[in-house]
Order: C-alpha cells, then sequence, then structure tokens
C-alpha cells in the first residue's frame, strides 16, 4: 500500500505589511494636504467674519442638496469597501468583486455630482479668494478621488487575478485605507465649505 | 502515492547588476530601468551634489549682490534669490539624504531591498524632471513673481512635482524601516542613520504636503484667477517662506544627526550608552522642528504665540543631550581620526550654533523677527544666516557620510586625507556663510553695523563659493574613488549590518545575516568570535 503524505498546513502569513504601511503614511500626507489647505480656508473665513463681512460675496450661491448627496454616497462608498475587504478576507471572490464594482460606481457618481455642482455654483474662479480656495479644496479632493478609484481598480485586477486571498489581501486593505481616508476628507469639506459657508 | 510539490522556500535571485560586480558599466537602458536601491542612491546624491552646486552659486550671487557688487539686474534679484531657496531645500539637501537614505537604510535593517523599488526609481526620476523643469522655468523668466506667466505656472508645476517626488522617496524609506526590518530588530534597535530617516521622514510627510497646499493655492490663483491674492507676485514667495525658516529648516538637518550617531559609535568602536535618550532626543528634535503652522503669511503674529518661543528655545535641549551622548562615547572608545568622525563632530558644531541661533531668533526683546512681512531679497538676514548653518551643517555631515559609507557606495575606500580637507573646508564655508549674516541680522536691529555691511556679505558670498567648491570637490572624490581598489567589506570595524556584506553589496545585498540581539549585531558577532 502506498503511503500516503498530506503537506501540513502553510505557516501563518509572516509578511510585513509594506502596502498597508505604505498606504497609511499615503492617506497621513493628504490629510496635511488638505490640512494646510482648510487652515488657510478658515483663517481667511474668520479674518473676513470679523471684519464684519460675509463669506461668500453676495449673489454667490452654493446649494446643498448636491453635497448632500455626494456626503451620502462617499459614506455608502466606504461601507462597500468594507464589505471589499469583509469578502477578501473570506476568500469569497464573488462577492469582492460586487463590492469593488459597487464602490466604484460610487466614486464615478461622486465625480459627476461633483462636476454638476461646478456648473450649478455661480462662483467665478476670478472673482475672489473665496472661489480660488473653493475650487482648489474641492479640485484636490477630486483628485484625491480619483487617485483613490484608481488604486482600487488596480486592486480589483489583482483580485481578478486571484493575488488578493483570505491570506494576503494587502491590497484590497490599502485601497480601502486611502479610501476612508478620502470619505474622512470629504467629511470635514461638506462641514467646513458647504454647511458653514 | 508520493506527493512531490513541494512549497517553495524562496526564489533564487540570479540577476546580478553590473553596477556591483564592478566589472563594467552597465548598459543605459539597464540604468534607467534600474529599481536596485544602490543605483537609485547613486544618481540621487550624484545630482544632488550638483544641484548643490547651483545652489550654492546663486546663494552666492544674491550675497554678492547685496554687498554693493553690481552682479545681478534689479528684476532678477528675487528670482535669483527664490531659486536659490527653493534648491537649497528641493533640490540639494533633501535630495542628498534622501539618495543615501535610499542606499544606506535597506543595508542597515537587513533588507533586500527597499519597499517599492519602482516606486523609489519613479520618484527618482520625477524628482529630476521636476528639478530640470525648474531650473528651465527660471530660465525663462519664471518662477516665484516672474516675468512670463507660462513660466511662472511651469516653475509652480515644477515645485510640486519635486515636492510629491521626495515625498514618494520618503514614503519607500519610512516604510522599509517600518516594515522590512531583519527578525530581531525592533524599531529601537535599528541603527541611529536608519531612526534618523525614520525621523525626518515622518516630519517631512507631515510638513511638505502643507507647502505643496501652499504651492497648489498659488499655483490655481495665478493661473486660473486675476489673480487676487495668493497668486499674486509680491504675496507668493511670502507664502512659501515658512519652510525655509525657523523653526522648519532644521528638520533638514534629523538625518544628519543619525548619521554622526552611527559615525561616532563606529570610529570611537564603543557602543552608545542610553541609546534611548538618543533615540529619543533625535525624535524631539524632530518633533520641535516641525513648523507648518509657522506661516508669518497666513498668522502674522506667529513671532508672539508661546508655542513659536518655547520650541525655538527647547530645540536646544535634544541637541544637548546628543551632544553629550555622542561625547560620552568618544571618550569611552578610542576613536580613530577619519574623514567621518571629523565631519561628524565639525557638523555637530555647526547644528548646536544653529540651536543656539535659532533659540536667539524667537526672544523678542532681541527684535531679530521681521517687524513686517517679508521683502526680498535678504530681508530677513538673520534667517539667511541661520538657514545658511543648517544647510552648511548637513554639506558638512553628508560629506562625513559619503566618505564613511564611501565603501557601500562605490565599493572603493575614498581619500580619507582628502576627505578630511574637505569636511573642513565645507565647515569654513558653512561658518562664513552663515555667521556673518546672523551677526548682520542682530546688528541691524539698532542700525549697528551697517558700514560693515558690505564686508559681511562680502564674507558670506566667500563662504558660499567655498561650499560651492567643497561640493564639486566631493563629487570629483567620489568619481575618482570609484576607480581604486576594492574596499575591504568591513573596513571601519562596523557594529551595524551594512557592513555584515560585501562592498559594493551583492543584489539582495545579505547572504546570511547575523543574529540580531541588540542595535550592534556585528559587533556582538565579534565579541563572541573572541
Amino acid at each position: 500500500m502506498a503511503a500516503t503524505h498530506v503537506l501540513p498546513p502553510p505557516p501563518p502569513l509572516q509578511r510585513p505589511r509594506v502596502l498597508m504601511v505604505a498606504s497609511a503614511l499615503a492617506s497621513a500626507a493628504t490629510l496635511m494636504l488638505f490640512g494646510g489647505l482648510l487652515g488657510i480656508y478658515l483663517t481667511r473665513r474668520a479674518e473676513l467674519l470679523q471684519a464684519g463681512d460675509t463669506w461668500l460675496p453676495e449673489g454667490v450661491t452654493i446649494p446643498l442638496q448636491q453635497p448632500n448627496v455626494m456626503l451620502f454616497t462617499l459614506l455608502a462608498s466606504a461601507v462597500t469597501m468594507q464589505w471589499a475587504v469583509y469578502a477578501v478576507s473570506r476568500d469569497d471572490r464573488v462577492n469582492t468583486y460586487l463590492a469593488l464594482g459597487i464602490t466604484l460606481v460610487f466614486g464615478v457618481a461622486y465625480i459627476n455630482m461633483q462636476s454638476y455642482l461646478y456648473t450649478l455654483m455661480k462662483f467665478d474662479v476670478t472673482a475672489n479668494q473665496q472661489a480660488v480656495l473653493v475650487y482648489a479644496i474641492t479640485g484636490a479632493h477630486l483628485a484625491m478621488a480619483v487617485a483613490a478609484m484608481i488604486f482600487t481598480v488596480v486592486t480589483a485586477f489583482r483580485a481578478l487575478g486571484g493575488r488578493e486571498t483570505s491570506r494576503q489581501h494587502d491590497g484590497v486593505s490599502a485601497a480601502a485605507l486611502f479610501w476612508h481616508a478620502m470619505v474622512v476628507v470629504y467629511a470635514i469639506l461638506w462641514y467646513a465649505i458647504y454647511i458653514t459657508k | 502515492m508520493a506527493i512531490t510539490e513541494t512549497r517553495p522556500e524562496s526564489v533564487t535571485e540570479t540577476h546580478i547588476n553590473p553596477w556591483d560586480t564592478g566589472e563594467e558599466y552597465p548598459a543605459i537602458a539597464v540604468v534607467l530601468g534600474s529599481g536596485d536601491h544602490k543605483t537609485l542612491g547613486r544618481f540621487y546624491i550624484g545630482f544632488a551634489l550638483l544641484f548643490g552646486v547651483v545652489a550654492w552659486a546663486l546663494q552666492g550671487l544674491v550675497t554678492l549682490d547685496a554687498s554693493g557688487v553690481d552682479v545681478l539686474r534689479a528684476d532678477t534679484v528675487s528670482q535669483v534669490f527664490t531659486l536659490g531657496r527653493l534648491s537649497l531645500v528641493l533640490l540639494f539637501a533633501v535630495p542628498l539624504f534622501v539618495g543615501i537614505g535610499t542606499l544606506v537604510v535597506p543595508l542597515q535593517v537587513g533588507a533586500a531591498t527597499i519597499a517599492f523599488p519602482r516606486a523609489a526609481a519613479a520618484a527618482l526620476w520625477t524628482w529630476l524632471l521636476g528639478s530640470a523643469l525648474m531650473l528651465i522655468a527660471y530660465g525663462a523668466n519664471g518662477g516665484v513673481a516672474g516675468g512670463r506667466a507660462k513660466a511662472v505656472e511651469l516653475a509652480y508645476l515644477a515645485v510640486g512635482l519635486t515636492t510629491v517626488a521626495l515625498l514618494l522617496a520618503t514614503i519607500c524609506i519610512v516604510t522599509t524601516v517600518v516594515t522590512l526590518r531583519a527578525p530581531g530588530m525592533h524599531l529601537d534597535r535599528v541603527p541611529m542613520f536608519s531612526w534618523g530617516m525614520f525621523v525626518a521622514g515622518s516630519i517631512w510627510l507631515l510638513t511638505f504636503p502643507v507647502f505643496l497646499a501652499n504651492v497648489l493655492l498659488i499655483y490655481v490663483d495665478y493661473r486660473f484667477g486675476r489673480p487676487t491674492d495668493f497668486g499674486v507676485g509680491a504675496n507668493q514667495w511670502a507664502q512659501l517662506t515658512w519652510l525655509f525658516e525657523q523653526p522648519q529648516l532644521l528638520a533638514l538637518a534629523i538625518p544628519v544627526l543619525g548619521a554622526i550617531g552611527d559615525i561616532v559609535t563606529t570610529s570611537a568602536g564603543a557602543r552608545q550608552r542610553n541609546r534611548g535618550v538618543m533615540l529619543a532626543a533625535i525624535g524631539a528634535f524632530g518633533a520641535l522642528s516641525f513648523g507648518a503652522f509657522a506661516q508669518p503669511y497666513f498668522n502674522e503674529d506667529v513671532w508672539k504665540q508661546v508655542l513659536f518661543v518655547v520650541v525655538g528655545v527647547v530645540v536646544i535641549v535634544p541637541v544637548v543631550l546628543l551632544f553629550s551622548g555622542w561625547a560620552t562615547t568618544m571618550m569611552r572608545g578610542k576613536p580613530t581620526i577619519t574623514a567621518g568622525s571629523v565631519g561628524a563632530l565639525l557638523s555637530a558644531l555647526l547644528l548646536m550654533l544653529a540651536a543656539v541661533g535659532s533659540a536667539l531668533y524667537v526672544i523678542r526683546p532681541l527684535r531679530l523677527q521681521p517687524g513686517e512681512r517679508v521683502d526680498l531679497p535678504l530681508a530677513n538676514v538673520y534667517q539667511t544666516g541661520l538657514l545658511g548653518l543648517v544647510v552648511g551643517a548637513v554639506v558638512v555631515g553628508a560629506i562625513a557620510s559619503l566618505h564613511f559609507w564611501c565603501p557601500k557606495i562605490t565599493g572603493r575606500m575614498a581619500n580619507d586625507s582628502f576627505g578630511k580637507l574637505l569636511v573642513l573646508g565645507g565647515a569654513g564655508g558653512a561658518a562664513l556663510v552663515g555667521v556673518p549674516l546672523c551677526v548682520l541680522g542682530f546688528a541691524n536691529r539698532w542700525d549697528a553695523l551697517a558700514d560693515a555691511a558690505d564686508a559681511l556679505h562680502l564674507v558670506s558670498t566667500v563662504g558660499a563659493a567655498l561650499l560651492l567648491a567643497v561640493l564639486l570637490l566631493t563629487g570629483a572624490s567620489l568619481v575618482a574613488a570609484s576607480r581604486g581598489p576594492r574596499a575591504a567589506d568591513d573596513p571601519w570595524d562596523g557594529q551595524t549590518l551594512e557592513w555584515a556584506t560585501a562592498s559594493p553589496p551583492p543584489t539582495g545585498n545579505f547572504g546570511e545575516l547575523p543574529p540580531i540581539e541588540s542595535p550592534e549585531p556585528l559587533l556582538d558577532a565579534k565579541e563572541a568570535a573572541s
């Protein structure tokens, strides 16, 4: 009778979480970028208000409906992103693809809504420092959202290629970390720019 | 039934980088496509030295012009001044230590490569492209408050590009320290230089994005606006100046502290006592150099704020702690006099001088701070002097580091006697470039020394010229060294892992690592063998 040899179960993965650490560092740097921008925004706003002026010049309107929709879209995308992390950590590939796909759709919806908002805002970038600040900050956040989507697409392709598994899902986790940072930044912008005005 | 499948343990690396063998120079495509951290580090070092020459030349031209010798047209003075500042930091001081870190940090932590080698390569080429574009844009009458609109826009894009590239390179280095350490090397056991790069990288990652935010606002206002505020020519530099002033300018020197620590312990042949305190002191120095909050353009009264004053004064404490720690190690050991150890000592002295200068700056009764918004150029002469001292200390520390790690950089030993001359020249240049301007800034507040202003500016010009020459000769010294005889693997009787591999290190860096049970694994191995 031939002896049957069974390989022992693989040891737990000891690979350092290189991508996670790098993503955390990149997220921290991006948060500081927005910290710098918002610091200037709030300083200038406080100066104007202290002088008795209003922050937004007369005649300028920024509707609130679109920013609210964007906020809820991005909050939902954070949930679907976490769903992707949960699914990949259980080797549930179908749910992983589904979750990453829906997250990307939410991302596209956010970009679409932000672009639409620009057309609604009666705010000329050449007009004053307020317009420059609003467009620079929201534009930078659009760029961050695009970067997060590219990161997610790359991760989705890695998952399709079988390189993201329950034993090794750094890519999805790192993309999720950066995505969550993007959502947190938007939540702050939503309050600082669209709510307080 | 026999199972024939085996689990692969590791992939054997068969590719040999031609630069590592020293046999022949590789084809240009091999070099340009390399993700090898040694090759990338060499590129950073070479180009940073080259840009350093440009930066000190520009600095010298500005002080020469200020001394009364009419060398610059009135409309170009401010452009030369701002390009000099930008290139000192973004093209020279930071990339030089990013280069040394890219090359040395993976070796020190026992890693086979840097984290994300392709990203590190992308960072290098992006930085180089950004640097070239910056120089081209300034050459085309662009840059801060330049005369040609398109060239001004290009200059800001270039500044943004170089900053992003340096951030990416920094992420690679910090990630290497955090995640790719050899087994047994806890974070408190990493060599001093790697720790210094870790702290410096963390501070750069938290402050350079804020600088990027300033650049973005200026660019958007200038490119798309009328401009209204941020992009107005007279306002542009005032928004960026905090990167070159107290306390942020001290962040340039953090890696130097780490390098000094490694050089001192190795040359003394003794372990560093109270190592935890030394690590904490480097960390504290880094934290105190966080200067993103001190932006006088947006925060006019920053000079009067308690945080600004406290940070400026307290920064002396970690420097004194580090200095006394190194002195104790030197006294306990048998220090050898090499270019590295002499350079480390001189660099430490310059940093001490800069820290004292920093403390004097924040003492309000001395009235060293500008009372109004900064005008160009050299409006705040004292700060220019401090910047000269700090970047001068970086020059001396870098030369010491390059001579110390030359076996790992080129595979050969650099000429040590010549290296001693270089560090002495560098220290002299740094003192000449910085001290006269500090003295002038000090005296200006009481309208004293007005007659001597021209002479002091001239002395500062001589210092800049000396530093320029020293950087050129350092590059030449490294090139000459690369043609000399092979260096031993461990020529300095080192304590840390970079000396456990060949000179230059092969692809993959290490064969077998010694067990790591302390911060000085090589010293442990040598003591166990004796």
